[in-house]
């Protein structure tokens, strides 16, 4: 974990002193993404990180000439077999320093609602009778917080931007007992500039 | 890389076991019960547990000995998805109440001369589980019996419930959950207070273990074989949960009135718990449990009060004993214990001054917080009124 930190420490350090706009950065462009979704701390039970995978599309807009300052809005949904899917909306503000013309980093932080339905069928005794009411779940607020690496690939009037991310997060109001809980998203993806 | 036929058909069938696993069946059950239609509480008891069920619980047994003799009664359904009814024959989670039994099992060896209860607990656990406890040297086993060693808790880390939520399927071993005390320092001076805590138990079962070889052969032969427990089993085979009789469990996930079935997450949980929990049996079994105890058919008289040296808590008031717990139910004194899980709560109780014993065992999950809970406990009441007054 401490070495973890150091390293990604260094990278940001470094960042900082090499900060380059890519060639064809387009506002507004494609981001995918992969990921995979777990109930879990940052950096805990790693094996359980892979195992529930999702799909997310967003966009993006820069904030200064550099574009080292973006907002990214999208949508992403998991399939989770043990605590329920997940469909969220979120916007996240994000901070892309450049380590060199191929590579970036990225800090974000942002907010979303995450709409968590069951993992099964559930039940709800409405006037003394048990009636089967679905996998209809629950809508939390949800801090997403994240760290990302990337590269950029410059084509002639095109730039393809691959990258992974590591984002955790807190959901509130699960249950009453549990006012918030956690989960990490492991992403992988690609944003994809087209000079028109 | 090449994935060959004989590949995707191992693949295939390792992806349908893993499913199975989660296919539970439940059967209506036929083993002896006490009715006991004439006795003359029989209304007011059904009545309040009709009231339970009609607050949001999926189902509720109940079994009470008294001057009477035995009476044994049900509401609801044990599965919602079968529209099965709730019986008396149905098997229960008693859930932390198979802390009496581990107590039961400890007071024993202490009987039979193979345990000192007041010597450090390093005296007889293993070196490779009590590296785990910090300042282990100085709890004794006495402390763990109740509650005042300062262990903390391993079932409220939250990488622990996180685990058990997203990772169902992961069989835990009792190393597992110390290693989620791993150098937390003790929670207070051993022998200084009383807060109650699981992973008490858990060190309990891995001292048996270490003295007997296996602390659930011995429960089986020294405590459900003396009482005749032919319908509680703990430990007694591999998948030992898997009986026909088991009931379902639900859970209110997220403390809105609605119910999803958890009874696999519910039974792979309670298949690795060790000492804190994991007995499962029919509510007259649970009874005939604390009444062969109450009566001296388990252990010697001076053990026996042992087990009712309460330790007071911050009020000065009377909380628990070594493994019993000490209560105030309907305004009566009682000596037994309670239990809750995920998917199930229950109570077994002995009201001394009136001679009773009871057992009630609900299939809703206890240990989050639901609107129904506050319901349930008004019908509660009433039960308790219904025995006692």
């Amino acid at each position: 974990m401490k070495t973890r930190v150091v390293v990604l420490a260094c990278l940001f350090a470094y960042s900082v002193s090499a900060q380059e706009t890519p060639k064809n950065y387009t506002d507004f462009p494609i981001i995918v993404t992969i990921q995979f979704h777990a109930l879990s701390l940052p950096f805990k039970n790693l094996k359980g990180n892979f195992k529930n995978v999702g799909i997310g599309i967003g966009t993006e807009v820069g904030h200064n000439k550099k574009q080292t300052w973006v907002t990214q809005v999208g949508v992403l949904w998991y399939h989770n077999k043990h605590v329920g899917n997940g469909f969220m909306p979120h916007v996240q503000t994000v901070w892309r320093p450049t380590v060199s013309d191929d590579v970036y980093t990225e800090l974000k932080a942002g907010i979303g609602y995450l709409l968590s339905s069951r993992p099964v069928n559930s039940w709800k005794q409405i006037n003394g009778t048990w009636e089967p009411v679905g996998r209809k779940g629950k809508g939390m607020l949800a801090i997403p917080v994240g760290i990302s690496v990337g590269s950029n690939t410059i084509a002639s009037n095109a730039l393809l931007s691959p990258f992974v991310t590591y984002q955790f997060m807190l959901a509130s109001g699960y249950n009453t007992s549990l006012p918030v809980v956690p989960a990490t998203i492991l992403q992988t993806g690609v944003r994809l500039h087209q000079k028109s | 890389m090449k994935i060959s036929a004989q590949t995707i058909v191992v693949l295939t069938l390792l992806i349908g076991c893993a499913s199975q696993r989660l296919v539970i069946t439940i059967s209506p059950c036929t083993t002896e019960i006490y009715k006991n239609n004439a006795y003359s509480k029989a209304d007011d008891i059904n009545r309040a547990l009709t009231k339970l069920t009609q607050s949001g619980v999926p189902g509720v047994t109940f079994a009470m000995y008294s001057s009477e003799g035995w009476f044994e009664t049900s509401s609801g359904f044990v599965s919602l998805e079968d529209k099965l009814s709730m019986q008396s024959c149905h098997l229960q989670y008693l859930q932390s109440i198979s802390k009496t039994y581990m107590a039961v099992a400890l007071l024993k060896l202490h009987e039979q001369k193979k345990l000192d209860l007041n010597k450090s607990i390093t005296t007889y656990l293993p070196e490779k589980y009590s590296r785990y406890i910090s300042d282990a040297e100085s709890i004794t086993v006495n402390m763990l019996l109740n509650h005042t060693s300062g262990i903390p808790e391993y079932n409220s880390v939250p990488s622990y419930v996180t685990k058990l939520l997203q990772q169902p399927d992961y069989l835990f071993t009792p190393e597992d959950y110390l290693a989620y005390i791993e150098k937390k320092p003790l929670e207070f001076e051993p022998g200084s207070r009383y807060i109650y805590r699981n992973t008490n138990y858990v060190i309990l079962a891995l001292i048996a273990d270490a003295i007997t070889g296996d602390h659930a052969v011995f429960i089986s032969e020294n405590i459900f074989k003396p009482l005749g427990l032919h319908q509680t089993f703990y430990r007694n085979e591999s998948n030992y949960l898997d009986y026909p009789n088991l009931t379902q469990t639900y859970w209110d996930r997220h403390s809105n009135n609605i119910l999803e079935n958890v009874s696999a997450l519910q039974r792979n949980n309670v298949e690795c718990l060790i000492g804190d929990d994991g007995i499962v049996a029919t509510a007259h079994d649970a009874v005939k449990f604390l009444k062969g105890l109450m009566e001296g058919k388990l252990l010697q008289p001076e053990t026996l009060e042992l087990m009712k040296a309460w330790i007071n808590n911050r009020n000065g008031k009377p909380e628990y004993g070594l493994g019993l717990d000490y209560a105030m139910l309907g305004g009566h004194e009682a000596w037994g214990h309670s239990g809750g899980g995920i998917g199930a709560g229950c109570q077994l109780y002995y009201f001394p001054e009136k001679g009773l014993y009871f057992f009630v065992g609900i299939n809703l999950g206890t240990v989050t917080d639901s609107p129904i809970h506050k319901q349930a406990e008004t019908a509660l009441n009433e039960l308790y009124k219904a025995m006692l007054d």
